[in-house]
C-alpha cells in the first residue's frame, strides 16, 4: 500500500498547560480535498501549525510521502512540498505582487522550474496577473486571498494547506476560492483546507472530519453537507 | 510579617552586613575594595527597584547616580577651596557648604527629582525604545555635566570632596538602600508593578496604571541612585567619565548575573561581580595565591565580566539566583 | 570661501557630506541587521574598530595597501560570523531589551580585549594617509578622503540597493525584515537570511573602518565608539527597521553634527550631543516609527 501525500498519526500537541489537540489521525491523497471543521478553539489550526513545524508536537507522526516532518523547521517544511496559506494571508504588504510571487518560489524544489508555471496560476487567478506591480497592500481581502493561495502554489507543493481561506470574504469570493481549490485538486494536488464554513466544506471535500475540543470527532462525505441535522448534531455534539 | 516574607529582606541584608564585617577584618589595602562594593550594592539595588520591578531596561540610571555626585560633590567641596577647583560654578553653589549627611540627603533628593522629571515622558515607552531612550539620557547628562562648569568641575576630577564613605558609611548607605528597595517591593506599588511586568495588558484591564506605577519606581530608583552617587563622590574623586558607560556597563552586568527579577539577585550579583573583578584588579597587579604568582594583564577584567555577563545572558537569562527571593533551603518536614 | 548665508565655509560643507556618507553607511549596517534579528547591535564600533587595528597592524607590518584592505575585510567578517554564531544565534527570540543588554557586554568585551591585546596607547594605521591631501576643486581646497568618502558611500548604498531589489536573497531579506514567520513559512532559510545580512553589514563596517582611519589614523580601543552611539541616534530618528529611512537617518545626523560641529563656535558645539539625544528622545515619544517612514511604527510594537 502506498502511503498518502500527508499522513498525521496521533498527534498531539500542548501549550503549557492545555492539551490543544489529542491524538488525531487522518490521511490526504493527491488528487483529494479532505476538510478539518470545528468550532473556535477545537484545535484545528494547531493540528496545522504541527504540521509546518511551527509548534513542537508533544506526541505522534506526520509525514509527507513517507518521510517524516516531526521536529524540522518551518522553512524545511515548506522544501519538503508542504505548502501552506496562513490564516489571515499574510502578503506583504509592501512588496509588489510579483515579488510576493517569488517568495513563494524560495521553497521549489527544482531550479529552473516549468515554464508555464507563471501563467497556470495567473489563469487560475487572473487578477493576481492584473495587479502584478501593485504593492499588494493595495489589493482587497479577497485579491490578497487569491495571491496568497497563488504564492504557495508557485512553490510546486505536493501537498497545501489551508488556515480559513473565506475569513473575512465575500461571499462571491468565497465561490472563487472554493471554485480554485476544486482546480487545484484536479491537478493532483493534496488539499487540507481549515474552514470554519462547515457546509461548504463538507460540500466541496471528498472527507471531512470534525475536531472538537482537539479529538477527531466524526468524519463526514459531500452527502452528508445538505444534511442539516448531521450537521448541527456534530457541531454540538 | 511572615516569615518567608521576612527571610527576604533578612537574606540580602545579612549578605551586606557580612560583607561590611570581612571588610573590616581584612587589611587597610583591601577594606576599599568591600567599601567600593557596598556602594556598587547601593547602586545596582536602586537599578533593580525599577528594572527589576517593572520589567523595563534603562540605560540612563547611572545618569542619577552622576546627578547625585555631583549634588553632594559641590556641595561638601570646602567653599575655601572651591574656586581652585570649581572656578566657574554658579554664584549660589559658590558661598556655601554642607555636611555629609545633609549631601547625602540632597544627593538622593537631586536624583530623584531629575529622574520624575525624566520620567514624566519616558515611562510611555517600553522595550527597545525605553533602552534607546534613556540610553539618550546618560548621554545628555554626561555631556551636560562635562561641559557645564556652573554645576562642577567640568573636564576635571572632583577632588577636595571629603572621603567620608569608609566602609562604615558604604555598609549603612547600601543597607538603607535594600531596605528601602524592600518596602517599595512589598508595598501595594510594588506589586502593582510587578503585576504590569508579568502581563500588562491584564494589569491594565483590572485598571492599574501602567504608566503611573512606572513613573513612581522611576522616581524612587532616581532617587537611591542619587544617594549611591552621594556615597560614590565621597568615596573617591571622580570625573564624568567615572559615571558614564563604563560603571553602566559593570552594574548593568551586576544585575544581570546576579538575575534582575529579585533584590537578592541584585545584592549577590554586586557582591559576587566585585569579588571576582577586584581580585581579577589584585590579579593584574601580581597577586600570590598559594605560593603560585598569578599574574594577569591589565584589560583581563573587564574581558572576563564581559565574557560571564554574555554567557549568563545566553545560558541562564535569569540570572545566578534565577530572579528568585532569598530562601532557606528547604527542611523537609518528615526528615526531623 | 564661504556660503554667505549660512556663513558655512564650503570645506565645512564637503567634510560634513563625507561625515554623513560614512555614517549613512554604519546605519545601514546597523539596520539591516535590526531588521531580520530585530536586534540593535551595540557591538557594530568594536566591528569597525577590529578593521581598523587589522589596518594598523598591516601598515605596521608594511604590507602594501591591497593586502591591509583585505586583512581588514577578512577580520571584520570572520568577527561578523563568530558574533552571529556565538552571539545571536542562541539569543535568538528573546526580547530586543535582552539582546541590546547582550550585545552591549559583547562591545565592551571586544574593547577590553582589544585593550588586552594593544594597550590604551594605539596603534596607528598609515597606509592611506596620502588620502588626505588636498585637492583643489573649483577654487576650495578638499581632502581627497572627503571626495573618496562620498564616492565610496555612494557605490555601496548603490550596490546595497540593487542587491535588495534585484536579487532573490535581497528579497528574502527585505521580507524577512517585514514578517520574518511568513517568510520562513514560504521556504526563505532563516539561518541563511540572517547570515547574508550579518555579511553585508560586516562589509559595510570594514568600509567604514578603511574610512575612519584615513581620517583618524590614530586606532585607539574605543575606536569608533562615539560614532557609533551618534549613528545609533540616527538610525532611531530615521527608523530602525527600514534600511532607507535609516540610512537618511544616519547621513542627517552626520551632516547636520559636521555642519554644526564646523560652523558653531566651541562653547555650544560642545552641546552638540545634547541635542541629538534629546532630539532622539523627542522622535520616541512622537513618532517611534521614525521620521522617515511612510508607515507609523506598525512593526516594532514597542
Amino acid at each position: 500500500m502506498t502511503e498518502g501525500a500527508l499522513v498525521v498519526e496521533n498527534l498531539d500537541v500542548r501549550y503549557g498547560g492545555v492539551h490543544a489537540v489529542r491524538g488525531v489521525s487522518f490521511s490526504v491523497e493527491r488528487g483529494e480535498i479532505v476538510g478539518l471543521i470545528g468550532a473556535n478553539g477545537a484545535g484545528k489550526s494547531s493540528t496545522l501549525h504541527a504540521v509546518m513545524g511551527l509548534v513542537s508536537s508533544a506526541a505522534g507522526e506526520v509525514r509527507a510521502a513517507g518521510a517524516s516532518l516531526r521536529r524540522r523547521r518551518p522553512e524545511d517544511v515548506a522544501r519538503a512540498g508542504i505548502a501552506l496559506v496562513p490564516e489571515g494571508r499574510r502578503v506583504f504588504a509592501e512588496l509588489t505582487v510579483d515579488e510576493n510571487l517569488r517568495l513563494g518560489l524560495a521553497a521549489r524544489r527544482s531550479r529552473g522550474g516549468s515554464p508555464g508555471l507563471l501563467e497556470h496560476v495567473y489563469e487560475l487567478f487572473p487578477i493576481v496577473r492584473e495587479f502584478r506591480r501593485r504593492p499588494a497592500g493595495a489589493l482587497s481581502g479577497g485579491q490578497q486571498q487569491q495571491l496568497a493561495i497563488a504564492r504557495a502554489l508557485v512553490a510546486e507543493p505536493d501537498v497545501l494547506l489551508l488556515d480559513e481561506p473565506s475569513l473575512g470574504l465575500a461571499p462571491r469570493v468565497v465561490d472563487l476560492v472554493f471554485d480554485a481549490l476544486a482546480a487545484i485538486r484536479e491537478q493532483g494536488l493534496a488539499v487540507l483546507l481549515v474552514e470554519q464554513r462547515a457546509q461548504r466544506t463538507v460540500a466541496l471535500a471528498d472527507r471531512s472530519h470534525v475536531l472538537a475540543n482537539g479529538e477527531l470527532r466524526l468524519t463526514l462525505g459531500p452527502e452528508d453537507a445538505a444534511d442539516t441535522e448531521t450537521m448541527v448534531a456534530a457541531y454540538f455534539s | 510579617m511572615r516569615r518567608e516574607t521576612a527571610l527576604e529582606l533578612a537574606g540580602p541584608a545579612a549578605l551586606v552586613v557580612a560583607a561590611a564585617l570581612l571588610g573590616a577584618l581584612v587589611s587597610r589595602s583591601t577594606e576599599g575594595y568591600f567599601t567600593d562594593a557596598l556602594v556598587k550594592v547601593a547602586i545596582v539595588v536602586a537599578l533593580y527597584v525599577f528594572i527589576g520591578n517593572s520589567g523595563v531596561l534603562s540605560f540612563g540610571h547611572i545618569s542619577f547616580v552622576a546627578i547625585g555626585a555631583w549634588t553632594a560633590g559641590v556641595l561638601s567641596v570646602p567653599a575655601s577651596e572651591k574656586p581652585a577647583i570649581m572656578p566657574n560654578l554658579a554664584g549660589f553653589l559658590r558661598d556655601r557648604a554642607v555636611g555629609n549627611l545633609s549631601s547625602l540627603a540632597l544627593a538622593a533628593l537631586a536624583g530623584g527629582v531629575c529622574a520624575l522629571v525624566v520620567a514624566l515622558p519616558l515611562m510611555r515607552l517600553s522595550g527597545l525604545a525605553a533602552g534607546i531612550a534613556t540610553f539618550a539620557v546618560l548621554e545628555i547628562t554626561h555631556n551636560l555635566l562635562r561641559y557645564y562648569e556652573k554645576v562642577g568641575p567640568g573636564l576635571n576630577t572632583f577632588s577636595s570632596v571629603p572621603e567620608t564613605t569608609g566602609l562604615r558609611q558604604a555598609a549603612l548607605g547600601a543597607l538603607g538602600v535594600v531596605v528601602a528597595a524592600f518596602a517599595y517591593s512589598r508595598s501595594r506599588f510594588g506589586r502593582l508593578l510587578r503585576a504590569t511586568r508579568e502581563d500588562p495588558a491584564a494589569a491594565r484591564a483590572v485598571g492599574v496604571s501602567v504608566y503611573r506605577q512606572r513613573l513612581i519606581a522611576f522616581a524612587l530608583s532616581g532617587a537611591l541612585a542619587g544617594l549611591a552617587g552621594g556615597l560614590y563622590v565621597h568615596l573617591l574623586p571622580i570625573s564624568t567619565e567615572g559615571v558614564y558607560l563604563d560603571l553602566t556597563f559593570i552594574t548593568l552586568a551586576m544585575l544581570v548575573i546576579g538575575g534582575t527579577t529579585s533584590l537578592w539577585g541584585a545584592v549577590v550579583g554586586a557582591l559576587a561581580v566585585s569579588a571576582l573583578d577586584s581580585t581579577l584588579a589584585e590579579a593584574e597587579n601580581g597577586l600570590t595565591v598559594f605560593g603560585a604568582t598569578l599574574d594577569l594583564p591589565a584589560g583581563t577584567r573587564v574581558v572576563v565580566v564581559g565574557a560571564l555577563m554574555a554567557l549568563v545572558l545566553i545560558l541562564r537569562p535569569s540570572g545566578l539566583t534565577g530572579g528568585r527571593e532569598f530562601r532557606l533551603p528547604r527542611v523537609s518536614a518528615d526528615a526531623a | 570661501m564661504t556660503l554667505a548665508v549660512l556663513n558655512i565655509e564650503w570645506q565645512t560643507l564637503a567634510d560634513a557630506t563625507a561625515l554623513g556618507a560614512v555614517y549613512a553607511l554604519m546605519a545601514v549596517g546597523i539596520g539591516l541587521v535590526f531588521g531580520v534579528l530585530r536586534l540593535v547591535n551595540f557591538a557594530y564600533g568594536q566591528l569597525v574598530m577590529a578593521g581598523a587595528y587589522a589596518l594598523a597592524l598591516a601598515s605596521q607590518w608594511e604590507w602594501p595597501v591591497w593586502a591591509g584592505i583585505v586583512l581588514c575585510f577578512a577580520v571584520v567578517l570572520a568577527l561578523s560570523l563568530l558574533m552571529d554564531r556565538l552571539v545571536f544565534r542562541p539569543l535568538r527570540g528573546q526580547s530586543p531589551a535582552v539582546m541590546l543588554v547582550a550585545t552591549f557586554a559583547v562591545a565592551f568585551l571586544l574593547q577590553s580585549i582589544a585593550l588586552l591585546a594593544f594597550g590604551p596607547l594605539g596603534k596607528i594605521a598609515t597606509s592611506l594617509a596620502s588620502l588626505n591631501r588636498p585637492v583643489t576643486v573649483g577654487g576650495v581646497d578638499i581632502r581627497k578622503i572627503t571626495i573618496v568618502a562620498i564616492v565610496v558611500a555612494a557605490l555601496c548604498l548603490l550596490a546595497l540597493v540593487l542587491l535588495l531589489e534585484r536579487t532573490t536573497v535581497g528579497l528574502h531579506m527585505r521580507a524577512a525584515s517585514m514578517d520574518f514567520a511568513t517568510a520562513r513559512l514560504l521556504g526563505v532559510r532563516a539561518n541563511r537570511v540572517i547570515g547574508a545580512a550579518v555579511l553585508v553589514s560586516g562589509a559595510l563596517a570594514a568600509v567604514v573602518a578603511i574610512m575612519l582611519t584615513v581620517q583618524n589614523p590614530l586606532v585607539t580601543p574605543d575606536f569608533a565608539l562615539r560614532d557609533t552611539i551618534v549613528v545609533l541616534a540616527g538610525v532611531v530618528v530615521g527608523g530602525l527597521n527600514r534600511p532607507i529611512p535609516a540610512t537618511l537617518g544616519g547621513f542627517a545626523i552626520g551632516f547636520a553634527s559636521g555642519i554644526l560641529g564646523g560652523a558653531l563656535p566651541t562653547e555650544k558645539s560642545q552641546y552638540l550631543p545634547s541635542f541629538l539625544f534629546a532630539a532622539v528622545i523627542l522622535v520616541l515619544l512622537v513618532r517611534p516609527g521614525g521620521l522617515f517612514t511612510r508607515y507609523r511604527g506598525a512593526v516594532e510594537r514597542v
